[in-house]
């Protein structure tokens, strides 16, 4: 009687031991989540490392996941809707501020920045901080930039006399003049995304910007120019009629885009600023050093426009450390985290004065033009409907591309379908 | 007077039954007729996971809704028309199959290993499969297309060949798991009938029509049912090979409902598509399941 007693009391011993090391275990521990390929998880963990070294006793697991950004958001949505406790600290991309805030999955930061917040909020880019603002309270702190560029091949423009182009017409007759001259089957003049996945919201709303229209008011309701939108859609089929863009278009991704230019088999594409690492440091790159980055052109008589792009970091309001979630976030979102960022994998950083660090100009010489690019873009329409926005919007612009439907039906779909949606 | 203890310690067959199936019921409750019924229950709600403003009783609105949706009934179009052209297409592939791979081999493991291995590709593997095969630069198929002395044709740009590409994928994927059941169905047919008609003087076309389909019809008609049951709910191939496009011209009932409930995070109107679907998927099993049972009174 007396050994299964003492078995029993063992037992129990044990796994009281075991229970009380799995709670000091996890209360050290906290699980990023930190996006897919292109938000450079490779690099966060690098600064990952540092916080650990930096804070003995804090361990942080790192999770990567989703190719494209609607992905991340209907993997992440499901998540979060379920209260799951098992992820911390989110990368989300910039569009996803609002909705997440709105549906009660994020943690607000203004206690934890506390007297700091505003001063903190100020050294921002002011569309970067901004779009992380909802309701007056704070809910991300910005991981780093991104805008779209015009990536064209530097060699090639000077062989044939192309000079930097103003407006879409003069690109496409600069690049005509280069595809003349080539004679590759293979090679096509300008890419842009096509396929139907968040960065054809952006394809459908450089133009139209560009035209100086506005997509909604300060209060959410939609302004859609028609004959504007129209208008710009048709400047993209123009430049597959002349010759200079696929005519696949309707499949093309920004990975595609890249590996393409890697190649040599394309002069020049709309591309995010991530893009530009890739170019310079890949093994596979036949173009490095060829390459030279431009604001994009802008529709004749319009001025250019570029999207705002960038990722943030967001404590999850489930998190059981949200203290410590609080803390790195802060640590990941400062200006050394940007620097080291900037300078290991060409993201842009969210701080003007990154731009005219001596150190990062070595690098990357031409942020000294991006900068004014980067504090232009404009931001997608803030929704918290952004799910039922972004599909009406990139559904369409892969139809017109993809040539099913013509531009003026699009835009009326388009109407339709977001009169109800963003009132 | 027996007390319920007393019973349970020698229990009646009738009392044994049901401690038997308890379990499987309570499991079947669990995660078949709870999430039916909660189906049911939020499609007569207005509730969106984005707003945070939780949920609004709307009763019968979201189904008038759902009638007036335009999106719905050509995503049922889609899906009914992949139904009509992939169950009937599999089906003929997959009989083709089996009678290869009942003829008389040496060995009969290479022939089954082949015939299981599409099935048991995961379907979004098959999907991103065709996808790359069916791409415009770097597709095997235009390189093949190509090489006859084609031109690159954008398979997965149009309405009418992303459609045919899709099905393409979907036969090439069920018609291994038909061809399985075919192939048991054959295996059965005892060979004395063949023997007893050859010696009646029967043509192979006769044994074949005579024979083999009519003592085939039970494994045809299981076959059948799971491939249309299936095929009702078709998402992963069309999903992972052109994400509805061109524009929606291939999106399906299950896409739809899955960017409504998951992009959209529109809960309400979702389960209310999700309802649409499950009725369609009840009133053809009822057609079937009757069509069988008048075949075997008859």
């Amino acid at each position: 009687m007396t050994m299964k007693r003492l078995w029993k009391a063992g037992m129990i011993a044990g796994f009281a031991l075991g229970l009380v090391a799995a709670g000091a275990a996890s209360a050290q521990t906290m699980r990023v989540f930190s996006g897919g390929a292109n938000q450079r998880p490779d690099l966060m963990r690098k600064l990952f490392d540092n916080y650990e070294k930096q804070n003995p006793g804090v361990k942080i697991e790192i999770e990567t996941g989703g190719a494209t950004s609607e992905l991340q958001r209907q993997y992440l949505s499901t998540v979060l809707n379920a209260k799951d406790a098992a992820i911390d600290i989110y990368m989300i991309d910039i569009i996803n501020p609002m909705q997440y805030a709105r549906a009660g999955w994020l943690e607000p930061l203004n206690g934890y920045l506390g007297n700091e917040a505003n001063t903190i909020m100020n050294t921002y880019l002011p569309a970067y901080g901004a779009a992380n603002v909802v309701d007056g309270k704070i809910v991300a702190l910005p991981a780093f930039a991104d805008a779209q560029f015009l990536y064209y091949r530097k060699d090639l423009f000077d062989k044939y006399g192309v000079k930097a182009p103003g407006t879409w017409d003069e690109l496409a007759a600069g690049l005509k003049k280069i595809l003349d001259g080539e004679k590759n089957g293979a090679m096509n003049g300008v890419a842009t995304t096509g396929a139907a996945i968040e960065g054809a919201v952006c394809t459908f709303l450089k133009p139209y910007w560009s035209q100086g229209k506005e997509f909604n008011d300060a209060a959410g309701r939609m302004t859609l120019d028609k004959a504007a939108a129209q208008k710009g859609l048709e400047m993209w089929l123009s430049l597959v009629d002349r010759g200079v863009m696929q005519k696949n278009i309707g499949e093309v991704k920004p990975a595609d885009m890249i590996n393409a230019f890697k190649a040599g088999n394309l002069v020049a594409m709309v591309n995010w600023g991530f893009a530009w690492d890739q170019l310079q440091s890949q093994a596979d790159s036949t173009v490095k050093g060829k390459v030279g980055v431009l604001p994009l052109p802008a529709m004749a008589g319009g001025k250019s426009a570029t999207c705002i792009g960038g990722w943030q970091w967001a404590v999850s309001a489930f998190s059981k450390n949200k203290a410590a979630s609080a803390k790195l976030v802060r640590y990941m979102s400062s200006p050394e985290s940007a620097k080291f960022l900037a300078i290991e994998g060409s993201l842009l950083p969210v701080f003007a004065q990154t731009y005219t660090d001596a150190d990062v100009l070595k690098k990357l010489p031409h942020y000294r033009d991006s900068l004014p690019v980067v504090q232009a873009a404009k931001g997608r329409p803030m929704s918290d409907r952004y799910g039922e926005v972004s599909d009406a919007v990139r559904t369409s612009t892969n139809a017109v591309l993809a040539r099913t439907v013509k531009p003026a039906d699009a835009v009326n779909d388009i109407e339709g379908k977001l009169r109800r949606v963003m009132r | 007077m027996t007390s319920w203890l007393d019973r349970l310690r020698d229990p009646s067959e009738k009392t044994l039954g049901v401690i038997l199936l308890a379990p499987a019921f309570a499991l079947l409750a669990l995660i078949v007729v709870y999430p039916i019924g909660k189906l049911f229950y939020n499609s007569f709600f207005d509730m969106r996971l984005s707003g945070g403003q939780g949920s609004k009783w709307v009763g019968w609105q979201n189904y008038a809704d759902m009638i007036k949706d335009g999106a719905f009934w050509e995503a049922t179009w889609n899906t009914v028309l992949i139904t009509v052209v992939t169950v009937p297409g599999a089906l003929l592939v997959g009989l083709g199959l089996a009678l290869l791979a009942n003829l008389p081999f040496k060995r009969q493991w290479p022939v089954r290993l082949a015939l299981l291995l599409p099935w048991a590709l995961p379907l979004a593997f098959a999907g991103l499969i065709w996808a790359w095969f069916f791409h415009t630069e770097y597709g095997f198929i235009n390189d093949v297309w190509m090489r006859f002395g084609g031109e690159p044709q954008m398979w997965l740009l149009s309405p009418v060949s992303a459609f045919t590409a899709i099905c393409i994928a979907i036969i090439w994927k069920s018609s291994s798991f038909m061809a399985l059941i075919l192939l048991a169905g054959l295996q059965m047919i005892p060979k004395s009938l063949y023997e007893a008609a050859e010696v009646d003087g029967a043509s192979r076309w006769q044994q074949f029509w005579q024979i083999t389909i009519p003592m085939l019809m039970p494994s045809i008609v299981v076959a059948l049912i799971f491939r249309t049951i299936t095929a009702l709910q078709t998402f992963d191939i069309p999903y992972t090979m052109t994400k509805g496009g061109p524009g929606n011209a291939t999106e399906t009932l299950a896409m739809y409902i899955h960017k409504t409930t998951i992009d959209y995070l529109d809960v309400g109107f979702g389960s209310t598509l999700a309802v649409g679907m499950f009725v369609l998927s009840l009133v053809l099993t009822a057609v079937y399941l009757r069509h069988i049972s008048r075949q075997e009174s008859a």
